[in-house]
């Protein structure tokens, strides 16, 4: 399908939920039910998928059940001009994959060297949030990537999104949604 | 390579300017293509959250962004039709009658050729067209009388009332903000319902976004919209003495030539003159109509200091519009912070709807924090966060460019970089107003305050095809028609010599109106 096709697909069904491919089939899931679901990944591997998921739940918890690799692993396999990532409006050059890539291996370069060749999901619960802190503040020696506080920023869009901009997100806060348009799904 | 049958017009952007331009020559008889790189979005594609309001918006422009403060482009870009209007703010206030002679009354920065009563009775024009509300008479303690908006004022929120007091004590008059919103019907679009979803595009048409308004009206009138269609090179006969139609890419990104009796440049502030130095030819070596050497420079952008306030009381902090409720000019005096090594205008503005996400949501009030410390605020800004700006302006400078950079887009065009750099005066108004918002917020009795501070931020975007007196300084005249080449066109923000300090678009509108209507009145001597 052409990217112009599929704008128009997408355009056509009012699309708001997520094309999640199942069995090689796409079904409309939001990224929570992706995750419970256990879809399947596209672009990111076991390992950064779990770099991801310990990230998101550091910066703001609840996310890696929200469904945050599921969200980032699904848009990076779209074309960008249809991504809905943070990314896309801090002028992240697409691919956007390369970005990830890059972030997720930096995170785990970093933590390596820092704590005897554990990557960062294996640190504890506080080891992550003090790497996490020296990570926003470019404070991580021989960090190697893109810069530490815009990974903080990015990343920590992208949770804040799975956790707190989706219909679920807003009745959690107890903050009525108001939508003129509603996304399907509650996403 | 097809080349297609002549029109009258082309228009290259289907944005604010664009829209507005297709809107009177259509409905003056011409014919009028516009070309439009992005999407031809409707109304039903704007759906209600931040995730999907990015859509709209830009991803991986053709641009590289450099200097010391290089420029935030995505958020605030637009991509498809209406442009960054299909999103944007709706703020209307109006430029003051300093903003057009800063030269003259300050020595530094650039005059305008045409003065605030040159543009007056356009604004009026527009507010009568597409709908504005506000309170006229109120802002009349800082500029000169004209008419009544059509609408009342917008309702107001807690949100914005618990400013009141601070500013009260500050020596801060504010007024309800001019926006272009329907506080009431209007022209058979329905009143705001203040569901605070504006900036990623209101579907039910209460703002006066461009596809609603004045692109619709060109359609009705006969104008052809080519989505999905990039314009890579504008074309002159062999003398270089006018344009003769402009090269794209279509939808199937197969190359087609527009011809055309006159082109108008309606792109983003930056994308005219890539397009305009790209069109290089022996009779231009530095790009059409540059024969000031000033094309694409004096690029100037707005900066904000924002100040966060917390409340015990609850002030709906997602009611409203993401417009402003009120408005001041009461430190637009150029001088105003000049103690402190400052010089531009300051405009301020209370009350807006805040969401959760996104860059503007209030999860980034306090971007340090993270984990159960971001629970915790998300829980207490939920019922008493909100948020006073004060925006800035900074002056015209020629070292603040766009050029053709190294690398090229999908089409082969080259990349352009934009290089911006914000003067020791604006970055020295950029801190006097986040010392003044900490004054004011202390004076409302709020719980906490905090300045909005981070990277400086750039907001809109000017110059680069700037109007003056003649072709030795400018590239266009008042109206937008380029000095060099009578039917090549330039509209939008990038003729503007100054920036002011206020939201640009109700002015862009205006310049926009006066142009068009220019170019109507004295068609036969222009078109080629």
């Amino acid at each position: 399908m052409s990217d112009i096709e599929r704008r128009a697909l997408i355009k056509g069904a009012g699309l708001s939920a997520l094309a999640f491919s199942v069995g090689g089939a796409e079904i409309l899931l939001s990224p929570r039910q992706a995750h419970a679901q256990n879809i399947p990944f596209r672009t990111l591997t076991p390992e950064q998928v779990e770099t991801l998921e310990a990230l998101g739940e550091t910066l703001v918890p609840g996310a890696k059940q929200a469904g945050i690799s599921n969200f980032v692993d699904q848009q990076l396999s779209i074309p960008h001009g249809e991504a809905l990532l943070e990314a896309r409006i801090l002028n992240v050059r697409p691919p956007y994959a390369n970005f990830y890539r890059a972030a997720l291996s930096a995170v785990d370069k970093a933590s390596q060297a820092k704590n005897g060749d554990k990557k960062f999901a294996q640190l504890s619960a506080d080891e992550r949030y003090g790497f996490v802190d020296l990570m926003r503040q470019n404070k991580i020696e021989g960090w190697q990537g893109p810069a530490g506080p815009f990974v903080y920023l990015i990343l920590r869009s992208d949770a804040v999104d799975v956790v707190y901009g989706t219909m679920e997100g807003y009745a959690a806060l107890g903050i009525p949604y108001m939508p003129h348009i509603a996304p399907e799904k509650r996403w | 390579m097809a080349t297609l049958e002549k029109v009258d017009v082309v228009i290259v952007g289907a944005g604010a300017s664009g829209s507005l331009y297709a809107s009177v020559l259509a409905k003056a008889g011409k014919k009028v293509v516009l070309l439009e790189a992005g999407p031809d979005w409707q109304m039903t594609d704007l759906i209600s959250s931040d995730f999907w309001g990015r859509r709209v918006k830009p991803s991986g422009v053709p641009f590289l962004f450099e200097g010391k403060n290089p420029y935030g482009y995505a958020y605030q870009g637009g991509w498809g039709v209406g442009g960054a209007a299909l999103h944007y703010f709706a703020n209307f206030p109006r430029y003051l009658p300093t903003d057009f002679k800063v030269k003259s009354e300050h020595g530094k920065g650039l005059d305008w050729p045409i003065n605030y009563a040159d543009i007056a009775p356009y604004y009026d024009k527009v507010a009568a067209e597409i709908g504005v509300s506000g309170d006229a008479k109120a802002e009349e303690i800082w500029r000169p009388k004209g008419e009544a908006y059509p609408m009342p004022p917008m309702k107001t929120f807690r949100n914005g009332q618990v400013w009141l007091k601070g500013l009260e004590a500050n020596g801060i008059r504010m007024v309800p903000a001019a926006v272009g919103m329907n506080s009431v019907d209007f022209k058979g679009r329905p009143a705001c319902i203040y569901d605070g979803w504006c900036h990623v595009g209101c579907p039910i048409g209460a703002l006066a976004n461009p596809v609603i308004t004045y692109l619709a009206d060109a359609r009705k009138a006969g104008a052809e919209v080519r989505a999905l269609s990039t314009v890579t090179r504008i074309l002159t006969d062999a003398s270089g003495a006018k344009v003769t139609g402009v090269e794209y890419y279509d939808a199937k990104k197969e190359k087609q030539v527009q011809e055309a009796s006159v082109v108008i440049l309606a792109a983003w502030a930056a994308q005219n003159p890539r397009l305009m130095i790209n069109s290089s030819t022996d009779k231009h070596p530095k790009g059409l109509a540059n024969s000031s050497g000033v094309l694409g420079k004096y690029m100037m952008a707005h900066y904000a200091s924002g100040t966060w306030a917390m409340f015990d009381e609850d002030v709906e902090p997602h009611m409203g519009t993401v417009g402003a409720q009120y408005m001041s000019y009461e430190r637009y005096d150029k001088n105003s912070k000049k103690a402190k090594g400052a010089f531009g205008s300051t405009y301020i503005v209370a009350g807006t709807a805040l969401k959760t996400s996104d860059l503007g949501g209030f999860a980034n009030a306090r971007l340090d924090l993270f984990g159960p410390k971001l629970a915790e605020f998300m829980q207490r800004a939920k019922r008493g966060i909100t948020r006073l700006t004060a925006f800035g302006e900074e002056m015209p400078n020629i070292e603040n460019r766009v050029e053709l950079a190294d690398g090229k887009d999908e089409f082969g065009m080259p990349l352009a970089k934009i290089v911006h750099s914000f003067s020791d005066e604006a970055i020295a108004l950029w801190n006097a107003n986040f010392d003044e918002g900490i004054e004011i917020a202390k004076a409302t009795g709020a719980k906490e305050y905090w300045s909005a501070r981070g990277p400086m931020p750039t907001i809109h975007l000017f110059g680069g095809t700037i109007m003056g007196e003649g072709a030795g300084t400018s590239v266009t005249n008042s109206y937008g028609q380029t000095h060099d080449i009578p039917n090549l066109w330039v509209a939008g923000p990038g003729l503007f010599p100054t920036e002011g300090a206020s939201n640009p678009t109700y002015t862009i509108f205006a310049v926009s109106q006066r142009g068009a209507e220019n170019l109507v009145s004295k068609w036969g001597s222009v078109a080629g």
